[in-house]
């Protein structure tokens, strides 16, 4: 039942479109906050190095990957699969984003109420959960790459 | 000696509360697995899915995954903290995968029906790429949403997990 051939996938797959969204993600989202910080404190002359991890200490990861399923769901919605295939996803991405955003929220609250917060359970939280959003939001895009190439035929 | 016995196994085995970010990192394995064989096998592996669905077979298999997943995942964590895993909990994971794939298969079926009604040029191959892309999304589904229902139960709790 598979009517697609080999080639018609494969062909392209220099110019499938989700390597550079990837990289953008992980470049904008990732990279460039931390780079800045580092730009911050040479232009400072300050001792401040930070890492990866001390940048997005307090789940600010989480806020990221809410962006990302965001414009995943963007995608999905304009793509032409079914109105169900559409809605499970769309749920789905939302639901773990708003999850992965919780875990900054969560954060916030216990650092302004004074209640105990562990930077490091936050940070291992929202890149968890970051990852997941990540993972899924690949797939997703790669799932969508097909079907665009199936539409075309 | 004794009437203290029971409070203090009570309190070096606390009932296990866990959190999203727990499954989410297996899960995210998951995800890049089945991304990682789509992009590495294009046609191989979508027609072994495709297949199995038509045979009656995927359904079975998918819940048999991710029921023992699950089960492994919530057993490994409870063994972590050194915590007593709930028979609510467990029953939780066993049950919410199969209804939950079972439903969605249902809803898949109508997809179909109605794919295959309509007069769209290259259905076929529509449809196949609705199978995956549902294969997808109901698998990773089935493996987050128990986790999603005890986690939000454990609000009911008066713990600080």
């Amino acid at each position: 039942m598979v009517a697609l051939g080999i080639h018609e996938l494969t062909a392209d797959w220099a110019s499938a479109k989700w390597l550079l969204w990837i990289g953008l993600y992980l470049s904008l989202g990732l990279l460039v906050p931390w780079a800045m910080t580092r730009a911050w404190a040479h232009q400072h002359h300050s001792p401040l190095q930070p890492r990866l991890k001390q940048v997005f200490q307090n789940g600010e990861l989480g806020l990221v990957s809410l962006m990302l399923a965001i414009s995943v769901i963007w995608d999905l919605q304009k793509s032409q699969y079914t109105s169900y295939t559409i809605a499970l996803g769309s749920v789905f991405l939302a639901i773990t984003g708003i999850m992965a955003g919780a875990v900054w929220i969560e954060s916030y609250c216990r650092r302004s109420t004074g209640t105990r917060f562990r930077p490091d359970r936050a940070w291992r939280d929202s890149r968890n959960l970051t990852l997941l959003v990540f993972s899924l939001a690949i797939v997703t895009e790669i799932l969508l790459d097909r079907f665009g190439k199936v539409t075309a035929l | 000696m004794s009437a203290s016995a029971p409070a203090l196994a009570k309190q070096s085995h606390p009932a296990l509360a866990m959190r999203l970010a727990d499954p989410a990192a297996t899960l995210a394995y998951v995800s890049f697995l089945f991304g990682l064989l789509l992009v590495v096998f294009p046609v191989s592996f979508p027609r072994i899915i495709v297949q199995n669905w038509q045979n009656a077979r995927l359904t079975p298999i998918v819940i048999l995954f991710t029921v023992s997943l699950n089960l492994a995942l919530y057993l490994g964590v409870a063994h972590q903290r050194s915590s007593k895993p709930g028979i609510l909990a467990a029953a939780c994971l066993g049950s919410v995968p199969v209804f939950l794939l079972a439903g969605l298969n249902f809803l898949l079926q109508a997809t179909i029906a109605h794919t295959l009604s309509g007069n769209i040029p290259n259905a076929l191959a529509r449809v196949d790429e609705e199978i995956l892309a549902h294969t997808y999304f109901a698998l990773i589904a089935a493996i987050f949403g128990p986790f999603l229902v005890i986690r939000l139960g454990q609000q009911f709790r008066k713990t600080d997990p």
